[in-house]
């Protein structure tokens, strides 16, 4: 696939990210995330799902407390709550529509630096998050007794000690592979 | 401390568009005479770091959220140029992966956290470093969290004053400055504790391992 594709998406993506903010009719923000789940073909679950569970929280307290206090000073509108819950929710519908379709390093090919530095930052995300699954893991397994706060934190602090030594020598290792392989002469 | 992304203006982010794309430009061309094969891999650990730690996220009522950022620890480390662009990074990250942030916000979140988050924490530690380094560290850490909370509220509490539809009602956030201040500053008055607790462990290990060589 060429790097043509995946950076039109990207485009269009954010062209509509964009023009969501000057819509300001509810009708028409509702129309517009029935339109985008429409279009967006099969999956239409999964995607309303993901978008849902990135922005449910944050609207959830910020919807209350815009009751509340409509509430409290008599100036309520239901305009203004749906008005901000659908544009949130549309964009959440579009970027989670965007990462399904879009290989976002095939958009990168051109900017080989920014490439290398987003796959060696995912790359050590992931080994972040094992490490510290190990580490849980680890702990339950040898111990029948919940640790305490301050055995917690000393755990944590000693997890992420060892965790940057272990990422940092990957990384160079990973790069000094990438060198001798001729990888990195642009 | 993420400004969601539908909850800013155009008036607010088409402008914050126009001053983030230079300070991009000035942190890339800074960055590109900094950053060789051995500082890359370092600096990617240390993005990865930023982006692990603001994962554990708290929806606050001002409508973000709190959470440690790695700005100050970045800064301190690499910094101001490629603290700002590992944290646009970092945002980046965390609007694709996790729907916090993103495209509308970038600019603003990376403005008040990347940018201003890192010059103040730049700035405190050089100016106390002096007295009692280790101590300047969480100093520079508290700042950095406090300064940008307090631009990310002032931002979000702007908007109901600066577009309102016909009949005065908010057309993007809902809440002022006198909600939103209080809300993200007395939360992550506590949160910037532990995030320089956190960096002060990782920049002394950091020192002890000569990773830097040109730290800030």
């Amino acid at each position: 696939m060429s790097a043509q594709r995946p950076r039109l998406a990207l485009l269009a993506w954010a062209s509509a990210v964009v023009a969501s903010t000057l819509i300001h009719d509810p009708a028409m923000l509702t129309a517009a995330v029935v339109g985008a789940l429409f279009v967006s073909g099969t999956g239409r679950l999964g995607l309303i799902r993901r978008a849902t569970g990135a922005v449910a929280a944050v609207l959830l307290l910020i919807s209350a407390g815009y009751v509340a206090m409509s509430m409290l000073t008599a100036t309520f509108a239901v305009d203004v709550l749906l008005r901000f819950n659908l544009r949130v929710l549309l964009i959440a519908v579009l970027t989670a529509w965007m990462l399904r379709e879009v290989p976002l390093l095939l958009a990168l090919s051109g900017w080989p630096t920014a490439q290398r530095w987003l796959l060696i930052v995912q790359a050590q995300i992931t080994l972040f998050r094992r490490l510290a699954q190990d580490y849980r893991l680890a702990r339950r397994s040898r111990s029948t007794v919940a640790p305490t706060l301050r055995q917690r934190y000393l755990g944590a602090s000693s997890l992420t000690l060892a965790a940057l030594d272990k990422a940092v020598h990957n990384a160079e290792t990973v790069t000094q592979a990438l060198r001798a392989r001729g990888a990195l002469d642009e | 401390m993420h400004i969601p992304d539908g909850l800013l203006s155009p008036q607010t982010f088409l402008p914050a568009f126009a001053l983030a794309v230079p300070a991009w430009w000035w942190a890339i061309r800074r960055a590109r005479r900094q950053l060789d094969d051995s500082l890359l891999p370092r600096l990617a650990v240390f993005t990865a770091v930023a982006f692990v730690l603001s994962t554990l996220m708290l929806p606050l009522p001002g409508g973000t959220s709190g959470h440690a950022l790695g700005v100050a620890l970045l800064a301190l480390c690499f910094g101001v140029p490629l603290a700002f662009l590992a944290y646009t990074l970092v945002l980046v990250l965390q609007a694709l992966a996790l729907g916090a942030g993103g495209l509308t916000a970038l600019p603003v979140n990376a403005l008040c956290m990347g940018l201003v988050g890192a010059l103040v924490a730049t700035g405190a530690y050089r100016l106390f470093a002096g007295l009692h380094a280790p101590g300047a560290v969480v100093l520079a850490t508290w700042l950095s969290v406090m300064v940008s909370a307090t631009l990310v509220a002032l931002v979000l509490g702007m908007q109901p004053l600066i577009a309102q539809d016909a009949t005065g009602g908010p057309l993007f956030f809902p809440f002022g400055p006198a909600v939103t201040l209080p809300a993200i500053l007395l939360p992550h008055a506590v949160l910037a504790v532990g995030e320089a607790a956190l960096t002060l462990l990782v920049w002394r290990h950091a020192r002890r391992r000569h990773w830097f060589t040109h730290p800030a």
